[in-house]
């Protein structure tokens, strides 16, 4: 049949035209093409880390790739690459991945100029990574379901049998790992195993803070374990997750007032480490941390002095416990939540 | 005692001894090139299962007991069987219904109905599911995921059992009727059983993506194993726990394989004898008919109204800025290229399979097909786990490269092309092969004027279906995408996770309009085949 | 000249042995049928001289060129054989015209003369050329197989029971289209089928084949009228075979005193062959004095044109013997008979 010549004659042609452009299309090459480009393996919100590309590329022309994921599970893959990992800069958006990477010997050094430019309280004493924002542990409840007079005291009064199928949380993500991490390091291990054996039958699993909240909004819980920024950011926009729903900062350095910082490093394997160093450098200027307080992130800046958004309570009002960021386990939180059954 | 011989054969209708399907039955020896093809394809397919084994191996029996043998596992495991069992039940039982409905029966409408009973095929589960929550965000449980699940994968079995309905010979079911058989007894004793294949082939389809659902699943955040194994992945990359998961999850898939093939028994169902076969006469509905056409104006609704409702209602809630998002063109392009991609590379691996299966039969090539189909048996997650480790540690340049990606979408995606080609090389008898040989044409020349030109159809089909899943693959291309690679399946996905349903909407639409045409192509395919 | 030259060729299946030493020539211009029952291997035979099979061993000379042999491999297609497949195996997605022209050269296919002067050389309508083979009868069909294979002007044709697929209406027409075409290009044909009278009237020279032996090869009235065996006899005709004692060169049987061709070198026992049409039947008993022997119609199977009489010879023996007798006048069952043996017989001695 001619018609059916033409077509498989054109067909491969087609194919080819294809792959041409799809060379072009996708960046096969990761993003390693030319000496004006890094690679970002970024685990922090992709608007927040892209409005830093983009400012970033404005003012030094140098392009940025991310690569968007999750923070363990970037972590967990740099370890896996190793040597030959194809990232220059890491972003995190809680630290306990950052002890990760560190702690295999894979950060380099962040240059002076960067560490100078973020308090010490806000970065490990080793040098090997950076803090570029923070955020608070709140719990959010609906102001239908719950009175002032019933929020839980402490984030452990959760485990009570009273708060039995009325509060959730996001445990498969490293922020809500994060806080547990904190619970560990402030409560110790059995309590913590023991709280979190409780979650198991309290608490109902959400993927996603944003989930957690849009469920609290809509009256499925009472409350969530949540960071602030979710709640602070809805109430910017449309209110419509948010609406009938407050915030309780439990203060009182209480493992539920946890400040979580967010991470930046630049890793030992990157093949523009000079770029990489420019773009934490960036990061935690005064550019860079402006766009935490003007922008739409809501999350702490914790560089160059620049003050928090007007909308959100200053970072010295939350009563937030003093934590050694370096010995919060991430991984051995992932183990305690596997055994209590949640992943 | 007879005396006389007669003549062995007087000329009569003489059956064509030895030639079951037109073939010689003798495999003679298969080219080299053609062995040495489908032997490295079956290698790749291997890979994932090999995988697993070697993790579990590395783990050490201890720790993968321990993991194994925990209370969350038994939790997970009851969901996930729980929801095959009701959605595979749910799904043949709506599959026969709507097929038996349309090929059967005089409801009006019948060829409406007919294309709007395959249409959830071009919508991908984790779109119908978003669906659902945008209208009822409380949807969840066993119940919530049957729902969600059974309208997204009814068509698995609708599609092959009206194809079979199409072509049954009523004359069985006649002479059952004239031994006194009733309706009710003539369609269990004579109808089902030859619909057994087509129900549990289609059956098994449903359980094998819903083992490999994630989408659909955790938006109504209903834990099956490969939820939790995403989660798992998330934590902690690709550690112990996530592998013991991906074990279990691939030993379900197995078993079900297993299931299907003890209950697809020997039997033949093919006509016998000589004659053609009639239709059969449809029966009256009558007063049946208003309830049936509800009940399918029902199951529409659910299953396509819903997510186009959905999706509607964000795109105007969203207006026109949705569509300036400047992600959204390099998504579609990338979602074209990938699929054009591994459309081509998936059918031309495809060939040498399907070729040694068909024409070299024996046990050897069936040993290797059925290695290409147990990479497809697994889901994209244990498959990208795979491929990622073993990228990492063996074959670092392709990591994170286009083509690693492609490769993963043509081992998950091979049986689709192998199914069609199959098909495709049986209606082409090597005695066409001969006949072109004798007339002058070398072996390579007879492949491309006769060979190719015949099998043209079954490679668009085969490529048409591979395109069509890699529109709406999301968990593979989340782990494998080289950097800056953004899918319409990744865009919306990191949308709907991020609650921001109206900005996952275009997406949405999009990758329904891009399947749609193979959805339409698919079932002309199968009215095609069963000679209509 | 000989056209084809076979020798010796063995072929096997597994552990069974299909082809177990297979001689023949065909000379150039003639038409050779090769006959014999479902599973002797004639097709087999046909597929190792195109080339489809090897034989192990044997060897293949077409013309003077050697195409098979310890050495020698010649490809299928450059053997420059044509060969028309059981059920035409015409290509699906070309149309008649393109299907013809497959086996010609570039610079002929789009010849419309050349493909018209094929479609009538097999007897069909040249406005046929521009259709698709489905939309073809089986004896269209056959023929523009036969066409197809004609084309590129072959030495050798070979034939696979091209007419066993056809109703028996289309056979005889298609069948008789077919010998006309072959002879007026005067192509050197070899046909395989089971239908011996097909074998028959077809070709000039027969083969009969018997479990992956040729039994006897000869012209057909040599086949027909001086079988080698008993089982070659039954299969090219019907026959009636009668336990008989020879005695110089008259074998005595239940029919009576019968000459035989052959004079045997020994009196003995044995088997006498008649071919039914050898024996005249005529009604009423007779006379004790009248040649032949009497017998009665035990049965009667009547077909219209013929009849299959079954009748009991009076005698000794009591055999019942089968012969075909036209429909007009055919005896009734239970007339008595008189029968009378035409011609001579075949005289086959007992084994050992």
């Amino acid at each position: 049949m001619r018609s059916n010549k033409r077509w498989v004659l054109i067909a491969p042609v087609a194919a080819t035209a294809l792959l041409a452009t799809g060379c072009g299309a996708g960046s096969d090459d990761g993003g390693s093409a030319g000496s004006g480009t890094i690679t970002v393996y970024n685990a922090q919100h992709e608007s927040l880390t892209q409005a830093w590309a983009d400012a970033f590329t404005k003012e030094s022309g140098i392009k940025v790739v991310l690569r968007n994921g999750d923070d363990f599970e970037m972590a967990n893959q740099i370890k896996q690459e190793g040597s030959a990992s194809p990232a220059d800069v890491f972003l995190t958006e809680n630290s306990p991945a950052m002890t990760v990477v560190e702690n295999a010997g894979l950060f380099a050094d962040v240059e002076d100029a960067t560490l100078d430019q973020v308090p010490p309280q806000y970065q490990p004493s080793t040098g090997k990574w950076v803090g570029i924002a923070a955020r608070s542990t709140v719990f959010v409840y609906n102001t239908g379901k719950l009175t002032e007079a019933q929020l839980p005291a402490s984030l452990m009064d959760l485990a009570d049998d009273s708060w039995k199928g009325r509060w959730g949380a996001s445990p498969a993500g490293a922020d809500f790992q994060a806080i547990v991490s904190a619970m560990r390091e402030l409560k110790g291990a059995a309590a913590t195993q023991a709280w979190l054996a409780k979650m198991k039958t309290n608490a109902e699993p959400y993927k996603g803070n944003s989930a957690v909240l849009k469920a609290v909004n809509a009256g499925q819980l009472d409350g969530g374990v949540i960071y602030h920024y979710y709640w602070a950011g809805d109430q910017a926009k449309t209110k419509e997750n948010s609406k009938n729903t407050k915030l309780h900062y439990f203060g009182n350095q209480d493992p539920g007032a946890f400040v979580s910082l967010s991470g930046g490093g630049v890793l030992k394997s990157s093949k523009h480490a000079a770029q990489a160093q420019q773009f934490l450098k960036f990061v935690t200027g005064k550019a860079g941390q402006q766009v935490l307080q003007t922008g739409t992130s809501y999350e702490y800046p914790v560089g160059s002095g620049v003050a928090a958004n007007a909308a959100l309570k200053p970072l010295s009002e939350l009563g937030a416990p003093d934590i050694d960021e370096a010995k919060l386990n991430g991984p051995e939180v992932v183990d305690m939540m596997t055994e209590a059954g949640i992943l | 005692m007879p005396a006389t011989l007669t003549p062995a054969a007087r000329p009569a209708a003489r059956p064509r001894a030895g030639r079951p399907g037109g073939g010689r039955g003798r495999s003679r020896r298969a080219p080299a090139g053609v062995l040495l093809a489908a032997v490295v394809v079956a290698v790749f397919s291997l890979v994932p299962l090999g995988y697993v084994l070697a993790q579990t191996v590395a783990t050490g029996w201890d720790q993968a007991y321990a993991l194994l043998v925990r209370p969350r596992v038994g939790e997970l495991l009851r969901h996930t069987l729980g929801l095959v069992a009701c959605t595979v039940t749910g799904s043949v039982l709506l599959g026969v219904s709507a097929a038996w409905l349309v090929e059967r029966t005089d409801l009006p409408l019948r060829r409406l109905w007919a294309v709007l009973f395959a249409l959830p095929l071009a919508v991908p589960a984790f779109v119908t599911s978003y669906g659902w929550v945008s209208l009822y965000p409380s949807i969840e449980g066993l119940r919530g995921a049957a729902l969600i699940t059974t309208a997204a994968y009814f068509p698995f079995v609708y599609l092959p059992v009206a194809a079979v309905l199409r072509r049954l010979d009523p004359a069985l079911e006649e002479s059952a009727r004239s031994l006194g058989h009733s309706p009710a007894r003539v369609l269990a004793g004579v109808v089902l059983p030859q619909l057994r294949v087509a129900i549990g082939g289609g059956a098994l389809l449903v359980g094998l993506h819903l083992l490999a659902e994630y989408g659909a699943l955790q938006m109504i955040r209903y834990s099956t194993f490969t939820t939790a194994i995403m989660e798992q992945y998330q934590s902690t990359f690709n550690g112990a726990a996530a592998t013991m998961l991906a074990a279990v999850l691939v030993s379900l898939c197995l078993l079900l394989i297993t299931v299907e093939v003890l209950l697809r028994g020997r039997g033949r169902y093919a006509r016998l004898g000589s004659g053609a076969a009639r239709p059969a006469r449809p029966v009256r509905l009558e007063r049946a008919t208003g309830p049936a056409l509800l009940a399918s104006a029902a199951v529409c609704a659910l299953a396509i109204g819903v997510p186009f409702v959905s999706v509607a209602r964000w795109l105007a809630h969203g207006g026109r800025g949705l569509w300036t998002a400047p992600e959204l063109l390099p998504a579609l392009l990338s979602t074209l290229v990938l699929g054009g991609y591994a459309a081509v590379l998936t059918a031309a691996v495809a060939l040498p399979v399907a070729w040694l299966a068909v024409r070299h039969r024996s046990w050897g090539s069936t040993v290797l097909e059925r290695c290409t189909y147990l990479a497809s048996a697994m889901p994209g997650i244990v498959v990208a786990l795979a491929f990622v480790t073993v990228a990492i540690r063996y074959a670092r340049p392709v990591y994170q490269s286009t083509l690693l990606l492609v490769t993963a979408y043509a081992l998950l995606f091979l049986p689709r092309a192998m199914v069609s080609l199959r098909a495709g090389i049986e209606q082409v008898p090597p005695e066409l092969d001969e006949a072109a040989q004798a007339l002058g044409s070398s072996p390579l020349r007879l492949f491309g004027r006769v060979t190719l030109p015949l099998l043209a159809p079954a490679l668009g089909a085969g490529a048409a279906l591979v395109f069509m899943a890699v529109v709406t693959e999301l968990t593979a291309t989340l782990l494998l995408a080289p950097t800056g690679t953004r899918t319409l399946a990744t865009q919306f996905w990191s949308a709907s996770s991020a609650i921001d349903y109206a900005g996952a909407a275009p997406y949405a639409l999009l990758m329904i309009v891009l399947s749609m045409p193979v959805s339409w192509f698919l079932l002309v395919q199968s009215h095609r085949m069963a000679g209509r | 000249m000989s056209a084809l030259t076979v020798r010796g060729v063995h072929s096997s299946y597994g552990r069974v042995e299909v082809l177990r030493g297979i001689d023949l020539d065909i000379v150039d211009g003639t038409t050779t049928a090769i006959v014999g029952p479902s599973g002797c291997g004639k097709t087999t035979l046909l597929r190792v001289i195109a080339g489809f099979e090897r034989p192990a061993p044997g060897s293949v000379a077409i013309g003077n060129r050697q195409v098979c042999g310890p050495g020698v491999w010649v490809p299928p297609h450059r053997r420059g054989i044509g060969y028309v497949a059981q059920d035409g195996a015409l290509f699906p997605h070309l149309t008649v015209a393109q299907n013809i022209a497959f086996g010609l050269p570039r610079a002929e296919r789009r010849s419309r003369a050349r493909i018209a002067e094929l479609l009538e050389l097999v007897n069909l309508d040249p406005a046929l050329a521009g259709r698709r083979p489905d939309q073809l009868s089986g004896g269209q069909q056959q023929r523009v197989s036969l066409a197809r294979a004609v084309a590129p002007r072959p030495g050798l044709v070979l034939l696979d029971e091209p007419f066993s697929a056809l109703d028996a209406g289309l056979r005889t027409s298609t069948r008789a289209a077919v010998a006309a075409a072959l002879a007026e290009r005067g192509v050197t044909t070899l046909l395989v089928t089971h239908d011996q009278s097909e074998a028959l009237s077809f070709a000039d020279q027969v083969a009969v084949m018997r479990a992956g032996l040729l039994t006897q090869i000869g012209p057909p009235r040599q086949i027909y009228e001086q079988p080698v065996d008993l089982d070659t006899a039954a299969f090219v005709g019907d026959a009636v075979v009668l336990a008989g004692v020879l005695a110089g060169s008259v074998a005595e049987c239940a029919l009576g005193s019968v000459p035989v061709q052959q004079p045997a070198p020994r009196p003995g026992s044995g088997s006498v062959l008649l071919r039914p049409e050898q024996i005249e039947l005529s009604s009423g008993p007779g006379g004790a004095d009248d040649a032949g022997v009497s017998g009665t119609v035990t049965g009667l199977d009547y077909y219209g044109h013929d009849a299959m009489v079954r009748i009991r010879l009076d005698g000794p023996g009591a055999d019942v013997i089968s012969l075909r007798h036209t429909g007009i006048d055919a005896p009734a069952r239970g007339a008595a008979v008189r029968l009378r043996v035409r011609g001579t017989a075949r005289w086959y001695p007992a084994a050992g």
